[in-house]
């Protein structure tokens, strides 16, 4: 171990770095024999989650959105595109579909009472001046 | 796919060669910390064993967000854990200090291994996390993963761990100038 004052976090770091890799270790051949025998034993158990859901790179977002905006583009200019065969309806008459009514009935009904005092003054008016030319003797 | 995910994908049917090949690059990493954290050499080998037959069994449970050699170091620490007990007791109090694993692994190195102080002063957890950091390095997320624990608790322990080890190395420093 240096013997130097250690100040720097970084020199510790290093240090730590390089002691473990002076960790002299090796895998030995029986160890290597017995691990894999051990790994030949097992059978890995299987996942009863079922598919973890796979996680898609953007491109495939990019590729999707594109075209379903074909897709709804090509519909479009499809609908558009058969619209002119289609028969158009006549135009509607909107004042012939409108029922009408019959004004000159409510006319009469409002004008009718005054009809009837203007004959009723007229008749009196008539009548009095008839009167007046007997009176004169005309 | 990488070459490990489709390693594991192959294992995950059932291949115990591909589990093997996707193995093979951590098996000495894997040995070199858990006889730091065994009472002998063979518990370190009957451990590291133990959890790659562990990983393999329950491959279908690995999540590929994860890295695998956190995955794997997860099931490590927890086997190595059962080496305590039910009591819990540090490592350092099942080890026999003339068959100390790690002291036969660096009995050729010259210099002293930091590793020796840290699993004096560190807990066991702690010494983990520091091992993971700096002889794996992870990061810290990945740590907190390995030890099932926050990340916020593993950033404060990882400084915790660096100032008992720094300090260590200061007084050392100070006694070897002190004695000439």
């Amino acid at each position: 171990m240096p013997l130097n004052k250690v100040k720097p976090m970084d020199k510790l770091a290093k240090q730590l770095h390089d002691d473990a890799q002076r960790i002299d270790v090796s895998v030995t051949d029986e160890l290597e024999r017995r691990i894999e025998a051990s790994l030949r034993a097992v059978t890995p158990e299987l996942d009863e989650r079922g598919p973890a859901p796979v996680s898609r790179p953007p491109l495939f977002w990019w590729a999707s959105t594109i075209t379903g905006v074909a897709a709804a583009v090509a519909v479009i200019a499809i609908v558009n595109w058969r619209t002119p065969d289609q028969p158009t309806p006549p135009p509607v008459n909107v004042v012939a579909a409108i029922p009408s009514v019959d004004l000159k009935a409510e006319t009469a009904m409002l004008t009718g009472p005054l009809q009837r005092e203007l004959d009723r003054l007229q008749s009196d008016l008539k009548k009095a001046e008839e009167q007046v030319k007997q009176e004169i003797g005309l | 796919m990488s070459d490990e995910l489709k390693l594991i994908a192959a294992a995950k049917a059932g291949s115990a060669d591909a589990f093997a090949d996707l193995v093979r690059a951590y098996r000495v990493r894997l040995l070199r910390f858990l006889l730091t954290r065994s009472p002998s050499y063979a518990d370190a080998e009957d451990v590291l064993q133990d959890t790659l037959v562990a990983a393999f069994r329950y491959l279908h449970s690995y999540d590929p967000r994860w890295r695998f050699s956190t995955w794997l170091y997860r099931i490590a620490i927890r086997n190595a854990a059962r080496l305590r007990g039910p009591e819990l007791v540090e490592i350092g109090d099942l080890r026999d200090e003339e068959n100390d694993p790690l002291q036969q692994c660096i009995a050729d190195s010259e210099t002293d291994n930091l590793w020796v102080n840290a699993r004096e002063l560190l807990n066991d957890e702690v010494y983990a996390a520091m091992w993971l950091r700096y002889a794996e390095d992870m990061s810290v997320n990945d740590i907190a993963k390995a030890l099932d624990r926050s990340a916020s608790w593993t950033k404060v322990n990882l400084m915790r761990g660096r100032r008992v080890l720094e300090t260590q190395l200061n007084n050392a420093a100070q006694q070897s100038e002190a004695y000439g």
